[in-house]
């Protein structure tokens, strides 16, 4: 796995203020009148967001797996083969990919996302038992999350501008196995942060390609 | 013997009812076999749980019995323990088990039996085994889910340094599986194909957050899965340390301890260690909430003895230390309160405290110390609740911090903390004269002195002084004694005394009284005599100087001392020595290196009259010079040249200087004679000269070449070196000759000169007189030529009387009259109506017709009237100078005079067919210019004179016909002529 190394820890909460107003723009819920958003705006934002979001993902995986201990935090760690049932798998065959339509899109999207943000919430909370000490993991967890819902508000937003029906809210995580072991759960949170880096991936090409669909 | 008759009796009796009963068991109830053995397993602790039943039993009897176990692993024949139970059994008793395993459970499936045997004393025969039960077979592996690897045991705590077995499961024996342990491979024992076992001895503790082991299951190089398991290894739980229990107030016992290592590990796997605290008389237990004290309340029907017992604790292991005291004997005062000072003078005072009242007739010991010019002292005292302790021996006007503490003084158990108060003592008079020493000054009529004295130590002083009495006495003549009051800080006055003998007496005064005094006595005599300078060396730690002692008695000596350049107020300094001593070493911090030190040493006599004895002067360390002396250059010739440095001070230099060295380089690579070969720091070579005379500060360099360059540096050392390094100073010697040369060439030079500016100066005049523009034919040589040949009434012809020549071919018959004006006016107003031709006659007589003429040209003049070619007549202003100077030649004057060629001019005679010659030399007529000369005129060398001045086109003359030669004709512009 190529891994690219971030900057600095501890530097997501540090977000430039476009990023912080477009946060708080889509954290809000969804106004009723976005109907009478035009979507080329709804989408664009999205897209930055989505963009902004795909510079951190690979320090926080990075990040994550320096608190795990050996193998995670042995040089070149990757381990593909682990998958995690309860969340879809970012990965597409390009011919299927590019033949969704925008609802299909945005809804596998919206749907990852959600269930990214629960996971988020899930690891966030194994890692503050294991690693108490370290604001660092944490902080970047937090953000992580927090973005996911941005993006899931700002996809939410761009749906309705499109007319499309915004998929119902549900719990992907299903029964959490709380008895999981302390490795197991280093592996669940490597395979959350994984996926989130990929899905992040995955919504840029997405919000292109409707950004594009929807010029401003 | 009715006792022995009884007893065979009674133990018949009962051997008989045992093998009633016996017989009733194994008879009616046997065989005591276990039954519903049933087996459970708890992952975490790896262990199993066995539970039977043991039937047959009599109702309400218990027995004990012995139960073996075996356990086998992966198949009943492989027994891997087997162990007994010994237990009493009740009737219909469940009886429990626990094995731990120390492979994972989840890694093989286990196999259990048991069977029994009766182990009681009621059954004193011996038993038979009971019967095994079938084995009971343990698996946990069913409840597995559907991965392929399987790590185990998960998350399992252990202390730091035990042995731990680890296992794997993998599904597909197929897959090549390889485990890790922080990163490094481990290798374990295959217990089924697949099954693998680790064993892990003595782990170590890496982190709090646990220990990654891992498997990872691959095929070739595509990896299958990885698994995993977080080993928490914890520290080993220490003992507390210096645990001890103690009491300030006899409500409240303070325990504290060392806690050591925190065994905390991360993921909640266990949390600190808990400490609790046990008192066994009272059986009372406290759960301590830090980690490293914990308070206990006394009550007031509690013992006066405490048994306590500290417990740490966590999950894997229990440590305990136990203390046993005296309440009474574990008192820790607290510090003692209201420390004050009474009754305070110069030299004592009363410090007062109290003390926190414990019980009734409780003693205290009490320690003082009382801190003050830099000393302690410690006193202890033995008092009730209030403390008094007299402090004596105090230094008058200092500042003293004393601090008590105190214990229980029955049982001693430690010191209460420190209470402190500072005090000042009050001033006393000084006690020590101050030290005194003058300088005198002898001038005309007087002696000026300038008083010197060292302030008082602090502890001489005695307080603060604020100012210095000098009493000024006259030993000859009585009179009032004066008294200047110096106030403090100052260290020397200045008196100016008559040449009368004085005592002087210093005092040094505070607020409280006056010091003893210091006298000094001023002689009349002059005090000095000539005394020579010797020089010392010093060393590092000083001057060491001895003197000659003084005849007579003296008192003692004094050294005096001062800075040899500074000005001696500023650094001036003296010890006193006993009289019996005559050397001493002058030893402190302020001598410099390199600084030249003064010293003085005078004897006081016994009616305190100074007499200077020695004078020495030195260095405590010579340094090299500082500088070098700036040389000149003088008498360069070519074979030497001087180097002085005469202005270079050798006084004031850091070291004595011994001499100078002189390094000369050229490019001769013998030296000169005198100097020897040397090399320089930077490793060139060079030729030394040493002079040893530091007062010789000029060499004179000889036997040098011509025109050679050379360079030379002059330096002066010390005992401690050289200057610093510098800059050769070039020099190139001249020339053998030039010196010569220029001895000639200069004079000679100037002379030029000076006959240049001369000639300058005067050339106008010299111009005039060796080649005016119009030569003066009364200056001419001429003149006398002519005077002596001929005729010596001959006059010269005044130029401005003449006409000038004019030769003219007359073509005419009648003759025309041409009239010479003598002004330009008249010549412009004149009519030349046929001055057709004008010829110059050939000189030398065998020129038989009219040759080529001369013609001489000023070009500066009108070209256009030059180039009309004609001669004409000239008419002469009157007054005008002679214009012998256009003259070629004398010799064609001379020759022109000698055929009698004589100035004429007139008019030719009308009627002739002649060739008039107007001659510019000819004789005017004494003003009369309408007279002509009556010899006729020949002409002479044909010569053209062209005009000088402009002359208006109109009035030139037509060009000359055939057999003429050029006529001229010039027309002479007054205006142009007197310049």
């Amino acid at each position: 796995m190529n891994r690219r190394q971030g900057r600095g820890h501890g530097t997501d909460l540090r977000l430039p203020l476009p990023a912080r107003l477009c946060l708080l723009t889509l954290l809000s819920p969804p106004l009723s009148s976005a109907a009478s958003i035009s979507p080329p705006e709804p989408i664009s934002q999205a897209y930055r967001l989505a963009l902004y979001m795909q510079k951190n993902t690979s320090m926080l995986l990075w990040t994550y797996l320096q608190y795990q201990g050996s193998p995670f935090s042995d040089p070149g760690f990757s381990a593909p083969e682990l998958q995690l049932s309860s969340l879809p798998p970012a990965t597409a065959f390009f011919k299927t990919w590019h033949a969704l339509d925008d609802g299909e899109r945005l809804s596998l999207a919206q749907r990852a996302f959600l269930a990214l943000t629960q996971h988020l919430q899930l690891v966030g909370d194994d890692q503050s038992d294991l690693n108490p000490g370290s604001p660092i993991l944490l902080a970047q967890l937090g953000a992580a999350r927090l973005r996911a819902q941005g993006l899931l508000g700002s996809m939410a937003t761009s749906m309705t501008a499109l007319g499309l029906p915004i998929p119902p809210e549900e719990d992907t995580l299903g029964l959490v196995a709380f008895g999981a072991s302390a490795f197991e759960r280093k592996c669940r949170g490597y395979m959350v942060t994984r996926e989130y880096g990929h899905w992040t991936d995955r919504a840029v090409r997405d919000l292109a390609l409707l950004k594009a669909k929807y010029p401003a | 013997m009715a006792l022995f008759a009884v007893f065979p009796t009674t133990f018949f009796l009962t051997l008989l009812s045992l093998r009633t009963y016996q017989s009733e068991v194994s008879a009616e109830r046997l065989p005591l076999t276990p039954v519903s053995l049933k087996v459970s397993t708890n992952s975490t602790h790896q262990s199993l749980h066995l539970q039977w039943t043991v039937h047959n039993l009599p109702y309400h009897q218990e027995l004990k019995m012995v139960f073996q176990i075996q356990i086998s692993r992966i198949e009943t024949s492989n027994v891997i323990w087997v162990g007994n139970y010994s237990t009493t059994v009740k009737w219909n008793q469940v009886l429990h088990w626990s094995w731990e395993s120390e492979l994972p459970l989840e890694c093989a499936t286990h196999f259990v039996r048991i069977k029994s045997v009766v182990d009681d004393a009621k059954f004193p025969e011996p038993n038979f085994w009971s019967n095994w039960s079938s084995w009971e077979e343990v698996s946990v592996q069913d409840s597995f889910g559907q991965d392929i690897l399987f790590v185990f045991p998960k998350d399992k705590l252990v202390e730091e340094g035990s042995n731990v077995t680890i296992c794997y499961v993998s599904r597909n024996i197929q897959n090549n599986v390889s485990c890790y342990l922080e990163g490094k491979q481990i290798h374990g024992e295959q217990l089924d194909p697949h099954v693998t076992s680790f064993n892990l001895s003595s782990v170590p503790f890496i982190r709090n957050k646990g220990t990654n082991i891992y498997c990872e299951a691959s095929q070739g190089n595509v990896s299958k899965g990885i698994k995993g398991i977080v080993l928490f290894v914890s520290k080993v739980l220490e003992e507390p340390k210096n645990f001890s229990c103690e009491t300030q107030d006899f409500k409240t016992l303070h325990c504290t301890w060392d806690p050591g290592t925190d065994t905390a590990l991360g993921w909640f796997k266990q949390p600190s260690q808990s400490y609790t605290l046990f008192e066994s008389f009272s059986g009372e237990k406290k759960l301590c909430t830090h980690k490293n004290w914990c308070n206990w309340q006394i009550t007031q029907d509690s013992e006066e003895t405490y048994n306590f017992t500290l417990i740490a604790e966590n999950y894997l292991r229990k440590r305990s230390v136990n203390i046993l005291f005296n309440l009474t004997h574990r008192v820790y005062l607290m510090n003692p309160f209201s420390v004050n000072f009474e009754n305070v003078n110069a030299t004592n005072a009363i410090m007062t405290w109290k003390v926190h009242s414990m019980r009734n007739n409780f003693t205290y010991l009490c320690q003082i110390e009382l801190h003050g010019e830099g000393k302690m002292m410690q006193y202890n005292v033995s008092i009730k609740v209030n403390g008094e302790y007299f402090l004596s021996e105090l230094e008058p006007a200092t500042e003293y911090m004393a601090r008590v503490r105190c214990a229980d003084a029955s049982h001693f158990w430690k010191w209460s903390e420190w209470s402190g108060q500072n005090f000042t003592t009050l001033e006393a008079a000084p006690s020590e004269a101050p030290d005194v020493w003058r300088i005198v000054n002898l001038e005309p009529g007087n002696h000026t002195v300038t008083l010197f004295w060292k302030p008082l130590s602090k502890l001489h002083a005695n307080g603060k002084i604020l100012f210095y009495n000098v009493v000024v006495e006259n030993l000859d003549k009585p009179s009032r004694s004066e008294l200047h009051s110096i106030p403090a800080p100052a260290n020397s006055t200045k008196l100016i005394l008559d040449r009368c003998s004085y005592q002087i007496c210093v005092t040094a005064n505070n607020s409280v009284g006056a010091s003893p005094a210091s006298v000094i006595v001023i002689s009349a005599d002059p005090e000095s005599k000539d005394v020579e300078e010797e020089r010392i060396a010093g060393t590092e730690g000083g001057f060491s100087l001895s003197w000659k002692p003084q005849p007579g008695d003296v008192i003692g000596y004094v050294v005096d001392w001062c800075d040899h350049t500074q000005d001696v107020l500023g650094d001036f300094q003296w010890k006193n020595v006993g009289p019996n001593t005559t050397s001493t070493v002058i030893s402190t911090d302020a001598f410099r290196p390199g600084v030249r030190y003064d010293f003085r040493i005078y004897g006081l006599s016994t009616k305190r009259i100074a007499c200077l004895l020695e004078k020495k002067t030195g260095y405590s360390q010579e340094l090299a010079p500082s500088d070098n002396p700036h040389v000149l250059v003088d008498t360069l010739t070519s074979h030497s040249f001087t180097l002085s440095w005469k202005d270079y001070s050798t006084e004031s230099q850091p070291g004595f200087i011994q001499g100078y060295h002189v390094y000369l380089k050229s490019k001769a690579r013998q030296c000169h004679p005198r100097f020897e070969k040397a090399v320089l720091s930077d490793g060139s070579e060079c030729c030394k000269y040493k002079i040893d005379n530091p007062e010789e500060k000029a060499l004179i360099v000889d036997n040098l070449k011509p025109e050679s360059f050379y360079e030379f540096f002059v330096t002066p050392f010390t005992s401690a070196g050289e200057g610093p390094n510098a800059t050769f100073t070039k020099v190139t010697t001249p020339d053998e000759h030039s010196a010569m040369l220029i001895h000639i060439l200069l004079p000679m030079v100037f002379c030029v000169l000076l006959i240049m500016v001369m000639c300058y100066l005067k050339s106008q005049w010299i111009k005039e007189t060796c080649y005016p523009d119009i030569p003066d034919p009364y200056k001419s040589s001429i003149l006398s030529l002519i005077k002596f040949k001929e005729n010596p009434h001959l006059t010269i012809m005044n130029v401005s009387d003449c006409i000038p020549d004019a030769i003219e071919v007359v073509s005419k018959p009648e003759g025309t009259k041409i009239q010479f004006l003598g002004t330009r006016k008249s010549l412009t107003e004149t009519e030349l109506t046929k001055p057709n031709y004008l010829y110059l006659l050939p000189t030398e007589k065998n020129h038989s017709g009219p040759g080529p003429c001369i013609c001489f040209e000023n070009l500066t003049y009108n070209q256009a009237a030059s180039d009309s070619g004609s001669c004409g007549h000239v008419p002469v202003p009157p007054k005008a100078p002679s214009m012998l100077g256009l003259m070629t030649s004398p010799e064609n004057v001379l020759k022109a005079l000698e055929k009698n060629y004589m100035n004429s001019l007139g008019e030719i005679p009308a009627g002739e067919t002649s060739l008039n010659y107007v001659s510019q030399l000819a004789s005017p007529m004494f003003g009369d210019k309408d007279s002509l000369p009556t010899n006729p005129v020949e002409p002479p060398h044909c010569s053209e004179y062209k005009m000088q001045m402009a002359v208006p086109l109109r009035l030139a003359l037509p060009p000359p016909t055939e057999n003429s030669s050029l006529s001229s004709i010039t027309l002479l512009d007054p205006g142009e002529h007197y310049r």
